[in-house]
């Protein structure tokens, strides 16, 4: 792909309703956040004419989503995903527009993540051995969970920077104030003290319930096109900077090489490919499925310096009126959960300066950043501006 | 009574490293092209991609010190209930310090658990014909 910056547009973002149990299928939620990102551009389901989505054997088909909005899409797509995903169908759907191939795309996540199929809860054992790289090293010792997952590398990061409980307990604090703002929040009217947070009982050390993203029954949905089609549009197009991704590390729970995560190898290329640095950014929306997962993140993608990433949180810069307001309507660990595509809606949504005038909106915000983590080895990023 | 907890499966790519714990005793992949080890072994050297591998044994007195670790509150598979807290960590290899091997570690309060700690690997014996390595704290 050739020099992109500015040439695609977000056009439409839209969500279904979030909770714990829907009791409705992936499909109608889909098409609910589909269509609500459909009327936030203003454009017809029939303007587009490719349809993507990711999951984990947990959801509708891009190509179901299609036929219930009436529409005979010319492309589908959907893969097998998680964090990241978001970011790297982006990146295809600006190259198969790039390539003339399509025009418009519409990109979904769709999960009865919490009364359905649940990633906390563990999978049946011996379909785990047989599904993770490694697998027979693993199960055998009990590690089924993505909190017992990422717990491992946290836990030697921690060793190796610094990083104490108390400054996960400042990236939760942050976003849970985050959604105390946004009333669509699930956890909008539970707040959350750092008394509170070190008070509660670790689930796997380091992490407790607070450090960990919710799992919910919800749908989210993006609209991608050119800018020149983007101005045919009713929404305020959030122009596509930059991007990047990468997939590293050949078994992400055998993390012999601590130095490397995919991220540390996405930051400087995305942004090289926006043409900015680390101090224009003036939002974020930082993958956040674990509290500690923003702290690795803020050090890859430099917002301070390795070692000092604790005391950057400590010192509230994650909250509005911060250096980086990040996760602005709680990110997963409050707002909800979509595997990522839920921080992409808000931070279209404050670069749009569609909260002006509340007390949510990141004043003057003109640029901010969005990023995808699925581990240490994969990594995803966006740089977006108004 | 019969262990309840999962059982490594063996397959096409594993089996000489389950083969050899169930007989005590730790071997690895390594790669004779890079010369690196491939652990989890693999159909070919995920440094490289040369399918020139042998297999190489460790022997059966194995030390290693925690490379990283979790403490388990919650059984998250079957057989773990009656067990928590469980600690869940890497043992880095002593005479292979690029390998990490993800084991429990038993014996040891979570309290105690810390990086740098010294361990050696044990054989528990987990079914007529399986053993499983793990570890236990070295008696200072």
């Amino acid at each position: 792909m050739g020099k992109i910056t500015d040439r695609y547009a977000i056009v439409g973002v839209g969500e279904s309703e979030r909770s714990r149990n829907s009791g409705t299928t992936p499909l109608h939620m889909a098409l609910d956040a589909a269509r609500s990102a459909l009327k936030d551009s203003g454009l017809n389901a029939q303007d587009v004419d490719g349809f993507m989505s990711y999951n984990e054997n947990d959801s509708c088909t891009s190509h179901e989503l299609a036929t219930y909005l009436g529409v005979r899409p010319k492309y589908v797509k959907d893969i097998h995903g998680g964090g990241s995903s978001t970011e790297m169908l982006i990146g295809d759907a600006v190259g198969l527009i790039e390539a003339g191939i399509l025009n418009t795309v519409l990109i979904f996540r769709s999960m009865n993540g919490s009364s359905g199929q649940r990633v906390g809860r563990g999978y049946d054992p011996d379909m785990l051995q047989g599904a993770l790289p490694g697998g027979s090293y693993i199960i055998p010792y009990g590690s089924a969970s993505p909190s017992q997952w990422f717990g491992m590398f946290a836990t030697r990061h921690m060793h190796e920077t610094g990083i104490t409980k108390e400054h996960l307990g400042h990236v939760c604090t942050s976003f849970y104030e985050h959604a105390g703002r946004n009333p669509k929040a699930f956890l909008h009217a539970k707040p959350l003290t750092m008394e509170k947070y070190m008070d509660t009982p670790d689930i796997s050390y380091p992490f407790n319930i607070h450090d960990s993203c919710l799992e919910l029954d919800e749908a989210n949905a993006i609209i991608v096109t050119s800018a020149e089609r983007a101005r045919d549009c009713m929404s305020k197009p959030v122009y596509i900077m930059g991007m990047s991704a990468r997939q590293c590390h050949p078994h992400a729970h055998y993390w012999s090489d601590l130095d490397q995560v995919a991220s540390d190898f996405v930051a400087p290329k995305v942004y090289e490919s926006a043409g900015v640095k680390p101090e224009d950014i003036q939002v974020a929306s930082i993958y956040d499925c674990f509290s500690w997962v923003v702290l690795r993140q803020l050090e890859a993608y430099g917002f301070a310096p390795r070692g000092e990433v604790g005391n950057f949180v400590a010192e509230g810069n994650l909250r509005m009126g911060g250096k980086l307001p990040t996760n602005t309507a709680g990110g997963m660990l409050s707002e909800g959960y979509t595997h990522g595509m839920n921080n992409v809606l808000e931070i279209v949504r404050q670069i749009r300066h569609e909260y002006k005038g509340t007390d949510r909106q990141v004043e003057g915000c003109e640029i901010g950043i969005c990023t995808g983590w699925s581990g240490p080895d994969i990594a995803g990023a966006m740089i977006l501006r108004n | 009574m019969e262990y309840q907890k999962p059982i490594p499966l063996k397959n096409q790519d594993n089996s000489p490293y389950w083969d050899a714990a169930d007989r005590h005793e730790l071997t690895l992949q390594r790669c004779d092209s890079c010369h690196e080890y491939a652990h989890p072994p693999g159909p070919s050297c995920a440094k490289c991609g040369s399918t020139d591998l042998s297999w190489v044994s460790i022997g059966d007195d194995v030390k290693a010190t925690i490379y990283s670790y979790v403490v388990s509150y919650r059984p998250f598979l079957p057989g773990f209930q009656d067990e928590l807290p469980l600690i869940i960590a890497q043992a880095e290899l002593e005479k292979v310090p690029e390998v990490k091997i993800m084991c429990n570690v038993l014996e040891c309060k979570p309290e105690d658990i810390q990086i740098g700690m010294p361990v050696q690997m044990i054989w528990q014996d987990i079914a007529e014909d399986r053993a499983l390595p793990q570890w236990k704290p070295v008696d200072e």
